[in-house]
């Protein structure tokens, strides 16, 4: 997916992905990326979590507009996994539906 | 199997990362994102294999993959779409296929005036795609879906894997 992504950059259209792993990312070096953690085939959420599709979709508009370096990937975990360098500021306290 | 156990054991997803030769590059290509969203027209693209039901099929008896794309107008419903592609483990996307491709989302977004419009045609690719069929994705098709998002006045595009 970052290939394409790659392409329609160097078009001239600015774009933004969900990236599932940031060691595939780091190699295809897509312009602007926003990792959260969710497993393969789940790159917004689970099914019939409207709200945290939303969330998803107004977090890549955001960070179209925030991100100043080609190449960023921006880490914004979602979901509690066992990665040390990242905590999970949302999955703690009332937010626990994953 | 094999997208079965990478969903269920992340770690084992991200060892087998680090030992497949993917493409590599030193930098990225860059064009400014200056407008806001709410004025812009967004596209979707997804890589995971989302077609309408009655569009071709992802070509799934060649093993570098189908480079091909297919087109999914911005007024699609998730009754209108469906997922061939056996390369990651697709229920619960077929059980919402917003999970993969929220295009659904996307119109509510534009509803609430938080984009502009939702580009009328979006795109679909099947990702898993290797040599020799790459030199065709990144020459041929990624380049003439670029070239008709241009035609459509895109502004902004939002891509999703699986």
């Amino acid at each position: 997916m970052g290939l394409v992504q790659r392409v329609i950059e160097a078009a001239g259209i600015p774009t933004i992905s969900v990236t599932l792993s940031r060691g595939i990312s780091n190699k295809v070096k897509p312009p602007r990326a926003v990792f959260t953690g969710f497993p393969l085939g789940h790159p917004f959420a689970f099914p019939h979590q409207r709200f945290r599709q939303l969330q998803l979709l107004r977090l890549l508009l955001k960070s179209i507009t925030t991100i100043e370096e080609p190449g960023t990937i921006i880490v914004h975990k979602l979901v509690k996994d066992e990665d040390p360098e990242h905590h999970c500021v949302l999955c703690d306290g009332i937010f626990t539906e994953d | 199997m094999l997208a079965k156990l990478f969903t269920r054991f992340p770690s084992l997803f991200r060892r087998w990362v680090r030992k497949h030769q993917f493409v590599e590059f030193d930098d990225s290509p860059w064009t400014p994102f200056t407008g806001r969203p709410s004025d812009s027209r967004v596209a979707l693209i997804t890589t995971a294999g989302v077609h309408l039901k009655g569009d071709t099929p992802f070509n799934m008896r060649d093993p570098a993959g189908d480079p091909g794309f297919r087109q999914i107008p911005a007024d699609a419903t998730a009754a209108d779409l469906k997922i061939t592609h056996n390369y990651y483990d697709h229920a619960d996307a077929d059980q919402d296929i917003n999970v993969v491709f929220p295009l659904e989302r996307l119109r509510e977004l534009a509803q609430e005036g938080e984009i502009a419009s939702v580009s009328p045609r979006n795109f679909s690719f099947m990702g898993h795609i290797v040599p020799p069929h790459i030199h065709t994705l990144m020459n041929r098709t990624a380049p003439k879906v670029a070239g008709m998002l241009k035609e459509d006045d895109v502004d902004l595009v939002l891509l999703t894997p699986a």
